[in-house]
């Protein structure tokens, strides 16, 4: 059992390390791509519509339209993604940027998803562990049941069919 | 009118409370009178509501500036549709239209358990009617929708122009009917809990109403990304605002709470998490409310700062503290002979899926929350944004969609390797396959690859659930083989239905994976009669047309699109002027096709009309997340559609549960 909670948690621990792979690669790429729409979904509106300055909706917004055009004139001038987040960044502060930062307390807001969703595969693995400990209600063991030997669709669909055919019979 | 809309409500408010004394009286007394006067005061509760709602909508369409209500959300020149669409475009409004849902769906509550349940249906009515206080305490004395103006304008301020569109008229009544109606499994699920009846019987009873709030969510969140899609003007149509995450959590857990009360039902397991789920799933509506009306998060879709927020987090807290408090006194009665053998086993398939929804739904109320956190502990004010929710939840939902897959395929109890192996075998062959074509097409983003194999193997285990339905019908009654379909999915349609509901996440799944990494983005100027490619496409400025009405001034540009040379279509974008408001917004023009949507925003005019910047988005696939989302609808349906066996089923197991208290042997469950 001991091997099998082993297994089972190295399992969830793979799962994590693929998640925040997963999600650093999309990151790294989304701020590498110079491109307007990567750029400017990476910066907040600062008009008060708290959206990004990709997807603010004030055909005259003061923030957004400059913006998006300084933007691409900084692509065109060849620089880089996260170059131009970073000069958005010195000039207006941390809350430009549209997600949190991997540094300090924001690590925070990075982990805990992924943490709740470990613990709470290890709080099932637990339960189940224990719930598998206790003897079987309706006193059927997994290898005499039908369900388990048999293919499992057919013996399903049969009884329910059987059922079916109960009833119009 | 004002006079009687105010005076209904307060009438309305004394009548819940009277409800609340009558059915705990009464269901204490065994007083069949008071039960039966309780029942009398909640629906003459719905009818004064009704009233009020009447007086404010006659207020609206007879534009009766008096109210200040009428006179800072609608005009005279505003078209009649968003009059009506107007209730519930303000505050006091939308909070009455709530209110008014809810008496709505107490009323029919207490209908169909006048004669049912009659050991909790007291206690569920006079929760009902406890959370009806609250939010006519709200109407009465803290945000009233008949207050007047002592000097009455001549004009009204007009409803604001982003909410002047078809799909804004059905996407918050749709939204609110789903949030309303999750209260009523809850305010069984308490009654429940406080009856220490604790079987499945308040399940049973309630299974239509979370699948009918599960139903206008889904369709909540679709219009409002559907509103944003063709309102916003960017392309996109979710921008994981914390308004829409309000919306978007609730249905996550209402989706964990529908797979994992199979569950109970079948095998008599996880009763705190069912009554766990439900309970989240209530306190998430209001908090969704609680976020749209208090100003603590700013939101594109939130209403003026308006000083409600502490009463809704008071009556969050309360909710929370209460429900968790009758979850831990119950907990040693709601403890059951578990029966777990596997984790091959569709149980657990069952419980990873629960853990994955319930996963992200806090992923989203943590990004939601975060920026308070950190402006807390830090000082220091952030914002959490599409980039944040989606790297998290991106993972995740491929975790999920995986999942569903896997939980077709494998048998309640435990499931051998072999079979297992036989299971999957033709599923998977369907995920490589997918992923190899996908490959082929030049696709080399490995989440794209990994995302397009995971939808062809869930496609894959579907198709071979229908499969072998199907041949089993077959080959046992002797069906040809669309008979044997239509009765496979009429005589199974909870099981079945479920399958539709899964294609079309599947089909929004791949909308959205396909929308989110290949979208191309062109912006030009162009003088009339250039043109200017996108894609396969040539889109021709062929001019504009200025259009000026009372209401608003409007210029429409026209475009013609060839491909090869042929015309495929003509496209008017506009820009808009509200008068009113003095705002402008834009119109955007699409061109929808399984392959591809053109989006075409008209993001600049030159004051003659000569010169025109466009801003074009070609996002492919995106039609599957709408075409999805109508599937999931539909499946929904076949969900929900009579069906006589379970009737009689449910009967009979509301018929054991009344006549043993006691919590006795698994009633025979659904699928």
């Amino acid at each position: 059992m001991k091997r099998r909670l082993f297994y089972a948690a190295l399992l969830v621990g793979l799962a994590l390390v693929f998640s925040f792979a997963l999600g650093s690669d999309l990151a790294v790429r989304a701020a590498e791509r110079p491109t307007l729409a990567a750029i400017s979904q990476g910066l907040t509106c600062q008009c008060g519509c708290g959206l990004t300055v990709a997807n603010c909706n004030h055909p005259t917004c003061s923030f957004s339209v400059p913006v998006r055009e300084q933007i691409e004139s900084m692509i065109g001038q060849g620089k880089s993604g996260a170059q131009i987040i970073a000069f958005y960044r010195q000039k207006y502060g941390e809350k430009i940027l549209s997600a949190p930062t991997t540094e300090g307390f924001n690590i925070v807001a990075w982990v805990m998803p992924f943490l709740v969703v470990v613990l709470g595969g290890a709080v099932i693995i637990y339960t189940a562990k224990r719930w598998r400990s206790l003897p079987a209600a309706g006193g059927t063991s997994a290898e005499s049941s039908p369900e388990s030997d048999s293919p499992q669709f057919d013996a399903e669909l049969k009884d329910r069919l059987a059922h079916e055919i109960r009833e119009h019979t | 009118m004002s006079q009687l809309g105010s005076l209904a409500l307060l009438v309305a408010l004394l009548l819940a409370v009277y409800s609340i004394g009558a059915n705990l009286y009464g269901a204490r007394r065994q007083r069949a009178d008071f039960l039966a006067s309780a029942r009398h005061a909640l629906w003459a509760m719905c009818a004064l509501i009704t009233l009020a709602v009447i007086a404010l909508w006659s207020g609206l369409l007879s534009s009766d500036f008096s109210l200040e209500y009428v006179a800072g959300y609608s005009s005279t020149t505003l078209p009649t549709p968003y009059k009506f669409a107007a209730l519930w475009g303000g505050q006091q409004g939308s909070l009455l239209f709530w209110t008014w849902l809810l008496s709505i769906f107490t009323s029919i509550a207490v209908f169909q358990n006048r004669r049912r349940n009659p050991e909790i249906a007291p206690y569920a009515a006079a929760v009902l009617a406890l959370v009806a206080v609250f939010f006519l305490g709200m109407l009465n004395f803290v945000t009233r929708p008949f207050d007047t103006l002592s000097l009455v304008p001549g004009e009204g301020t007009d409803l604001n122009p982003l909410l002047q569109n078809y799909w804004m008229a059905i996407h918050p009544p749709s939204l609110y009917t789903g949030y309303v109606s999750s209260t009523v499994p809850f305010a069984f699920g308490a009654a429940a809990l406080i009856t220490g009846k604790l079987d499945d019987s308040w399940i049973r009873s309630t299974r239509r109403w979370a699948i009918f709030s599960w139903f206008f969510l889904t369709l909540g969140n679709m219009f409002g990304a559907r509103w944003a899609y063709e309102v916003l003007g960017w392309g996109g149509y979710w921008a994981w605002d914390p308004v829409e995450n309000a919306a978007f959590m609730p249905w996550l857990v209402m989706t964990a709470y529908l797979h994992s009360v199979m569950i109970q039902e079948r095998k008599d397991m996880l009763k705190v998490w069912n009554l766990a789920l439900i309970g989240l799933a209530f306190a998430l509506t209001i908090f969704g409310t609680f976020i749209t009306r208090s100003g603590v998060i700013s939101s594109v879709h939130s209403f003026t700062q308006s000083g409600l927020g502490p009463y809704f987090l008071s009556f969050l807290i309360l909710v929370v503290v209460a429900y968790s408090g009758l979850l831990i006194f119950r907990s040693g009665e709601l403890r059951s002979p578990a029966e777990f053998e596997s984790y091959l086993s569709r149980e657990a398939a069952f419980l990873f899926n629960n853990l994955v929804l319930v996963g992200i739904a806090f992923a989203v109320f943590w990004g939601t929350i975060f920026p308070v956190l950190s402006e807390a502990v830090r000082g220091v004010k952030i914002t959490v944004g599409p980039p944040f929710f989606n790297q998290v939840n991106g993972p995740l939902a491929l975790a999920l969609i995986f999942l569903m897959g896997v939980g077709p395929l494998i048998a309640w109890r435990r499931t051998t390797p072999r079979n297992l192996i036989q299971s999957f075998a033709a599923p998977a062959s369907l995920g490589l396959a997918g992923g190899l074509l996908a490959f082929a097409f030049h696709i080399r983003a490995w989440y794209v690859l990994a995302a397009l194999s995971v939808a062809a193997f869930v496609m894959g285990t579907i198709i071979v659930e229908f499969r072998r339905g199907v041949s089993a019908r077959r080959h046992m009654i002797g069906e040809a083989p669309a008979t044997a379909l239509v009765n496979l999915v009429a005589k199974n349609n909870r099981r079945y239905g479920g399958y539709i509901i899964h294609i079309g996440v599947v089909f929004a799944f791949v909308g959205i994976v396909g929308s989110a990494f290949f979208k191309t983005e062109v912006k030009k100027t162009v003088n009339v009669g250039q043109s200017f490619a996108v894609g396969p496409y040539r889109l021709q400025y062929l001019g504009v047309l200025p259009i000026d009405t009372p209401h608003l001034e409007s210029a429409t540009a026209n475009l013609v699109v060839t491909r090869d040379g042929h015309e495929v279509a003509q496209m008017a974008p506009a820009k808009l002027f509200y008068k009113r408001q003095q705002q402008p917004a834009t119109k955007v023009a699409i061109r929808s096709t399984p392959f591809a949507d053109l989006y075409v925003v008209l993001a600049g005019l030159d004051d003659s009309g000569r010169q025109a910047t466009f801003e074009v988005f070609l996002t492919p696939l995106v039609f599957w997340l709408w075409g999805g989302g109508l599937l999931m609808v539909l499946g929904t349906v076949v969900v929900m559609w009579p069906n006589v066996r379970e009737r009689a089923a449910i009967a009979v197991a509301l018929r054991a549960a009344a006549d043993s208290p006691m919590v006795g042997e698994p009633a025979p469950g659904g699928d």
